[in-house]
């Protein structure tokens, strides 16, 4: 076990530090000079003094070789400081963690609904096996992948906040604000999760124990419950596991189309303004989670399942 | 996956025979395909020859502006409507998808190249190699991946290439750890021993045994993956940083049609129609493919296409 988690540590470590070096060389890729962009944008001027740009380029430490310039933003980001915002001023730190709570609820709200509907939709689905019940909820998770949340997201405004005024179409200033966006994000979850559970419980269900159960004379009902839920559970919490990650990363799209000030928005504005410390730090902070929350899927398995095997 | 286990039941005499069918032999895998991975092949080749033929067939120039009668409605002479700058709908549409088809495809083709070499080194080397490259796989597939797809085209600039390296970027990682898993059950064969003995290359091996007989499955997830592709190139033109103006593309003209949306509805409803038709009917079409191929190997791909479908956020 403590060998498991140190191996798992170790790459974790080397994935965050390829990471950190792609994000950080970000500006350098986009060919443009930081310090001739940053007096651009102090002053107006059209041809910058050489003299000046010299001067911030020393200040700032831009002719050092790409490697100190590296280790002194892998440093200072180690340390907490994320340096400035390029466009707000605000520090970066405090622009992540405001919109990384944002999108927390957010994810949180999208993904309890999307299990509440789809668990129920899946367990019901195996149970039904071929019957127009079960043909009919993997019709409709087939159709659901396939909708792009670009559409379903105005649709959906058109619909209940423009024609019918049910709910409020952008912003967040309230829980009624999340109802649209939610709704939206929870399109594709709902479809996936709605298959992995029907696919584990069908997988459960055909196990020779079921039958065993089944043969002492245990009910269905408590066959399922006492035996097929947990067996059925690990594919499911894997799943879930994923879209917890994927999600805490913002839905770009759905994040822009309610106008939520989510990590999502943060991302595409900071994109749109070339907001390099922006950029680099989200980045990270993006990855970062998601490796995180992919270790810790892992070693829960191995709580929930004991047969796992720890080294895959 | 599930809907063709279920609704197809394939003849006794099918069944019986079992195992691969030979890719090659078009009338073996059409006979093979259930009546929705039909419709879906059908449906995206017509999706497809209409783009492809939109300049002689376009009723319109899709960038032929006319403002005195912007934003009208479906009529005789615009079947499908006219935006807010007065141009002809149908014509967008026919040409919208002739980028974003032709990108989606590229990028597949791409992901199906690397992704199956690195699976096939990954099985057939094994050791230090085979766990990083695997590690990597099952991490990515938590990654964010169209945040880091947008970074990449915003510091790239929006354009074509930019586009497939963004989308490739990831893309690989599925096929990646699909072909390890075939390649591992397929190394334990006696015909990897015997050209191991005669003493074949790895390079040869991976070539001519695994590969051949891998491809199958990789390009029935090559479609459930293009379908995919297909919606976030579009959401990449919604957010202004996929195709670019004056281009038509269907992404890009939900995001235009939107603020028009409550006074002229269809502005909005086709352009998305079109994406999730096409993406349907090549999500059908991989679901078809998959059965058709390999009929005793449809319960082990439903994971691979799972997991494909997952990293599609």
């Amino acid at each position: 076990m403590l060998m498991f988690a140190l191996r798992r540590l170790g790459f974790v470590a080397v994935v965050l530090l390829v990471v950190s070096i792609f994000a950080f060389l970000v500006p350098y890729v986009t060919g443009r000079d930081p310090a001739r962009e940053i007096l651009q944008s102090r002053v107006a001027e059209r041809a910058p003094d050489e003299e000046v740009l010299e001067a911030i380029r020393e200040e700032l430490g831009l002719n050092e070789s790409l490697f100190v310039q590296y280790q002194r933003w892998l440093g200072s980001a180690v340390e907490g400081d994320l340096g400035y915002s390029m466009v707000s001023k605000e520090p970066v730190g405090e622009l992540l963690v405001n919109a990384l709570q944002i999108t927390f609820l957010l994810t949180t709200v999208t993904l309890t609904f999307s299990l509440l509907v789809s668990l129920p939709m899946g367990a019901l689905a195996a149970a039904r096996r071929g019957g127009w019940l079960d043909n009919a909820i993997v019709a409709v998770t087939q159709t659901g992948v396939a909708i792009p949340e670009y559409w379903l997201g105005p649709l959906l405004i058109l619909l209940f906040a423009l024609t019918l005024g049910l709910v409020p179409s952008a912003g967040l200033r309230g829980p009624e604000y999340l109802v649209l966006p939610a709704l939206t994000l929870a399109l594709r979850p709902i479809a996936y999760i709605t298959r992995i559970s029907r696919a584990a419980m069908l997988d459960v269900l055909s196990s020779p124990y079921i039958t065993a159960a089944r043969a002492r004379g245990l009910s269905y009902a408590k066959t399922v419950v006492r035996h097929g839920i947990r067996n059925a559970s690990l594919p499911v919490l894997s799943v879930f596991a994923m879209w917890f990650a994927g999600l805490l990363g913002g839905s770009v799209v759905v994040e822009v189309i309610f106008a939520v000030p989510g990590m999502g928005r943060l991302m595409y504005e900071g994109v749109l303004n070339s907001d390099i410390p922006l950029i680099q730090a989200g980045l990270m902070t993006i990855v970062a989670l998601a490796v995180v929350f992919n270790v810790l899927a892992d070693l829960l398995y191995t709580v929930i399942d004991p047969t796992v095997k720890l080294r895959r | 996956m599930t809907a063709l286990e279920t609704a197809q039941a394939a003849p006794p005499g099918e069944k019986a025979r079992g195992g691969q069918t030979n890719i090659f032999s078009i009338p073996a895998v059409w006979s093979r395909t259930p009546w929705t991975g039909k419709i879906g092949l059908i449906t995206i080749t017509v999706i497809m020859l209409l783009a492809f033929a939109a300049p002689w067939i376009a009723p319109y120039d899709p960038n032929e502006i006319d403002l005195i009668n912007r934003l009208t409605g479906p009529s005789g002479a615009h079947w499908l409507g006219v935006d807010n700058f007065g141009r002809d709908v149908l014509s967008r549409l026919l040409y919208g998808g002739r980028l974003a088809l032709f990108i989606a495809a590229i990028s597949v083709v791409i992901s199906i190249v690397v992704g199956t070499l690195i699976g096939a080194a990954s099985g057939q080397i094994g050791g230090f190699f085979d766990e990083a490259a695997m590690r990597f796989v099952d991490l990515s597939l938590g990654f964010p991946t169209f945040i880091i797809a947008l970074v990449i085209v915003a510091i790239l600039g929006p354009g074509f290439f930019s586009l497939i390296l963004a989308l490739s970027f990831l893309g690989w990682t599925p096929y990646a750890r699909l072909v390890r898993g075939q390649t591992l059950s397929i190394n334990s064969q006696q015909f990897i021993e015997a050209a191991e003995a005669l003493g074949c290359s790895r390079w040869f091996i991976i070539t001519r045994h695994i590969v051949p007989h891998t491809i199958n499955p990789v390009l029935a997830m090559g479609f459930l993956r293009f379908g995919h592709m297909l919606i976030r190139i579009g959401a990449l033109s919604y957010l202004g940083l996929g195709v670019q103006p004056p281009d038509a593309d269907w992404g890009a003209m939900l995001r235009e049609a939107q603020p028009y949306m409550q006074r002229e509805p269809w502005l909005i409803i086709f352009p998305g129609l079109a994406i999730f038709i096409s993406a349907l009917a090549v999500t059908l079409a991989g679901q078809g493919l998959t059965h058709a191929f390999d009929a005793r190997a449809a319960h082990a791909t439903i994971s691979a296409s799972l997991v494909a479908e997952e990293q599609a956020r």
